[in-house]
């Protein structure tokens, strides 16, 4: 048969956000393909450099459409660290909840996102809807839905009041029923395993070499989370399960997303329990002192970086941020190969990409 | 003359059929809402889809067959409600002659033919890739759907919809004595109409449009017409084949009891939709033949065994 | 098939759908629900404001503007299609002056509604 080159992208139903690949196929299958990206390149690295930290942290939590929160906690952790200021501990709390609500959010979008893309829309709008307790928790407590405003240097910007408190943990004992069904369908509905089981799975090597991280690295028996590798207070005093399959593929990283979407919950449950009482935020200067500082957190993606070099005046002289969605990336044409055209958008959404991160 | 006229224009032609495709199209998609927790569409929501669409500008792209392109909604528009007539509405039947049911068979089959032509003829790249997958779809579906739908056939021993359905009246409805024949009728009809699960000529993830990718203004709305008309033509059908209530000599009683087998047929196709996810195009072709055509020859035996 | 056998299927979800109400809105004609803390527009409390230009610095969007001409006479505006609403006014003002309601901002064609003179100080008032 004829080979022929679709183009997918930077326009195309099954993107939500611009990238672009040409896909080479001959009838059904797939022979290969490239990729091409930067659409969405903002220059938001350059434009920290003009604004002051303060402001900073409002233009870092636009990196992400969906992940806003931990871009800014990371951000704030390496700035709070140059300062050499403590956190108090009930701000701390307050960021790590935010954190895994968020985790929660990001992976029910993803699940819906997958099912549509297998033609399942009903799931879709049912994830959807449990996504939507989530995102009514946050914006319960921080006034926002997705830009949360949360961090500030120094601490966190709101409290919870024990009517919030209340609010949260109702919510989420919703959640933890809601995500019991989902987990059900994934884990029986014949149709969904059909079209995921076997998809281009990606051995544990391979995740290795290409340096991947997050859920899909852990869908492949990689065992990394940085919220226990490399935990920032209050990670430390919690214990994270890091739950790992060894398949590799499409459902082995749907299921993963759904367990780790289980364990999160749990983990907000913890971190309410134990939350202190005390102040959410300390004063910090507006110039911070000269130094390079590496943060790292464990975002729903994987890994994002920071690294921040500061000369003493009250505006980052460099802020590089890498995130995990660009090392997924790389492994893509690997997986584009030996596949049906059906499958591309599986594979696709399998990995879950945040082209707004990746392209910054 | 007026007769034949009023039988081709108003009921059970044209209008009658456009009318219903119409309200199958917001039944099934406020169905689909309440399945998926929302609220849907209003009642005036297809007609209104149907005059955005025909006011709209008609982008024809370089180097497409523009004549092919409007003639083929028409010519499956024209396919199907002709198809149509020859179906009895409950018990209505102006145009009915003995083996109408492979006439029917074949002018439904114009619509798929039709969009895989479509596909060709508009140059697109999704749409030549919508195209072929329309065809290997019809490969898959159409022959277990043939060897199902002469089950009734056989067993009423005539090839008249209009026969057939009556013959239920004195030997009671086809779906109790072949229950699995109308399972696969359904599932063939739903690949006839190219509906969730078996969407996989128009997935929008896969190949954007489908053949349909590079149809705009009026052709696409002519296109929608004839999927929705095409599924009522369907429903009808299969409705008459294998629930033969509907030929009751009371003629409200029969308008009643088609009513609601056709609503009937419009929950099972929604359901259907919301609870499978598409096959690959692969694993259609393995279940039409593997599966699907074994349990029609199975249906069809049976039957047979059962006349003699 | 499979799916009906087990309690958290595709179908029970859906069973559960149809006789719950629907989460969607039919927005415009239905109500919006937005919660207590809602960022929502800017507003001002004209008396603690003191025009000292804190809220204007930390602005990162540049949705503030103080025209200062004298200690006594400035003017404080926001255009509210530039504002991200993102509360660090709110955190700067070290006098509680200005801060979010939580009414919905929506797009606007109407020019007047894109500049809100918050405050407008004229020489001789308090
Ligand atoms: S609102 Fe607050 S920060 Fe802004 S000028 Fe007035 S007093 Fe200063
Ligand atoms: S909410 Fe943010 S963007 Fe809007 S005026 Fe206040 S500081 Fe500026």
């Amino acid at each position: 048969m004829d080979k022929i080159s679709i183009p997918i992208g930077p326009h195309h139903p099954l993107l939500k956000e611009p990238l672009s690949m040409r896909i080479d196929i001959a009838g059904e299958r797939v022979l290969g393909g490239t990729l091409r990206m930067g659409y969405v390149h903002r220059g938001i690295e350059k434009m920290t450099a003009q604004r002051t930290y303060v402001q900073d942290v409002h233009l870092i939590e636009r990196i992400c459409g969906i992940c806003s929160h931990v871009h800014t906690t990371t951000f704030c952790l390496g700035v709070e660290k140059l300062l050499g200021i403590d956190v108090p501990p009930r701000a701390q709390y307050i960021r790590a909840l935010m954190c895994e609500l968020e985790r929660v959010h990001s992976h029910l979008l993803w699940l819906g996102i997958l099912s549509k893309h297998v033609g399942l829309e009903t799931v879709f709008m049912h994830t959807w809807h449990d996504r939507e307790l989530a995102l009514d928790i946050m914006e319960g407590i921080s006034g926002g839905r997705v830009s949360h405003a949360a961090n500030q240097i120094g601490g966190v910007r709101f409290d919870l009041s024990p009517e919030q408190e209340v609010m949260v943990k109702e919510n989420i004992g919703k959640l933890k029923a809601q995500v019991s069904g989902v987990l059900g369908v994934i884990e029986n509905e014949p149709a969904l395993r059909a079209r995921t089981q076997g998809v281009a799975p990606v051995s544990a090597d391979l995740i290795r070499d290409y340096c991947v991280v997050g859920p899909v690295a852990r869908a492949s028996g990689v065992d990394v989370d940085l919220r226990r590798d490399d935990p920032w207070p209050p990670y430390d005093q919690l214990d994270v399960n890091v739950i790992t399959r060894p398949e590799g593929d499409a459902w082995a990283r749907t299921l993963i997303r759904a367990l780790e979407t289980r364990e999160s919950l749990r983990l907000c449950e913890v971190l309410l329990r134990q939350m202190p009482e005390g102040p959410v935020t300390v004063r910090a200067p507006r110039k911070v002192p000269e130094g390079e500082v590496v943060t790292r957190s464990e975002a729903p993606r994987g890994e994002v970086l920071y690294y921040l070099r500061s000369d003493g005046s009250d505006k980052p002289a460099r802020l590089k941020v890498r995130t995990p969605t660009l090392a997924v990336l790389s492994l893509l044409p690997e997986q584009l190969s030996k596949i049906h055209v059906a499958d591309i958008p599986v594979v696709l959404a399998g990995i879950d990409l945040c082209i707004a991160c990746a392209d910054r | 003359m007026f007769r034949g006229l009023f039988y081709l224009l108003i009921f059970p032609g044209l209008a009658f059929q456009v009318v219903c495709g119409l309200i199958f199209e917001w039944i099934d998609r406020k169905l689909l809402a309440r399945f998926q927790r929302r609220i849907g569409p209003p009642w005036y929501q297809p007609v209104a889809d149907l005059i955005k669409l025909f006011s709209k500008e008609d982008l024809v792209p370089l180097g497409s067959y523009d004549l092919v392109e409007v003639l083929l909604p028409l010519i499956s528009l024209s396919a199907v409600l002709t198809a149509g007539l020859y179906i009895p509405i409950a018990r209505f039947t102006p145009f009915s002659f003995e083996g109408d049911l492979i006439v029917i068979q074949f002018l439904m089959s114009v619509p798929t033919l039709a969009y895989y032509l479509a596909g060709i003829a508009s140059v697109g790249i999704y749409s030549i890739l919508g195209g072929g997958r329309s065809l290997l779809q019809y490969f898959s579906y159409e022959v277990p759907l043939l060897i199902t739908i002469s089950g009734p056939a056989v067993m009423a021993g005539s090839w008249s919809v209009a026969e057939i359905s009556r013959s239920q009246l004195t030997m009671g409805p086809f779906i109790i004595f072949q229950p699995l024949g109308f399972i696969l009728a359904v599932v063939g009809l739903i690949g006839k109409l190219k509906r969730d699960p078996l969407d996989i000529p128009s997935a929008s993830s896969e190949v954007v449009g489908g053949s349909l990718t590079e149809f705009s203004g009026a052709k696409l709305g002519f296109w929608y017409l004839v999927m929705n008309v095409q599924a009522v033509v369907g429903i009808f059908l299969l409705v008459n084949l294998y629930m033969g209530w509907s030929n009751l000599t009371f003629p409200f009683a029969a308008i009643l009891v088609f009513l609601v087998e056709f609503l009937l047929m419009v929950l099972i196709l929604s359901t259907t939709s919301a609870v499978f996810a598409r096959l690959r195009i692969d694993q259609l072709a393995g279940l039409g033949w593997r599966i699907l055509v074994p349990l029609a020859l199975t249906q069809l035996g049976f039957v047979i065994l059962m006349g003699v | 098939m499979k799916a009906m056998r087990k309690r958290h299927s595709l179908l029970d979800a859906i069973i559960d759908a149809v006789f719950s109400r629907p989460d969607t809105v039919a927005y415009p004609f239905g109500e919006l629900q937005l919660p207590e803390g809602y960022r929502g527009a800017i507003v001002i409390n004209p008396e603690n404001c003191t025009g000292c230009g804190l809220c204007v610095r930390d602005c990162p969007t540049g949705a503030l503007k103080l025209e200062k001409k004298s200690r006594d006479e400035f003017k404080l505006i926001h255009y509210p299609a530039r504002c991200a609403y993102c509360s660090q006014c709110e955190s700067s003002c070290v006098r509680g002056a200005i801060g979010h309601s939580n009414a919905l901002v929506g797009a606007t064609d109407r020019p007047r509604e894109l500049i809100v003179v918050l405050k407008d100080k004229k020489e001789g008032e308090d």
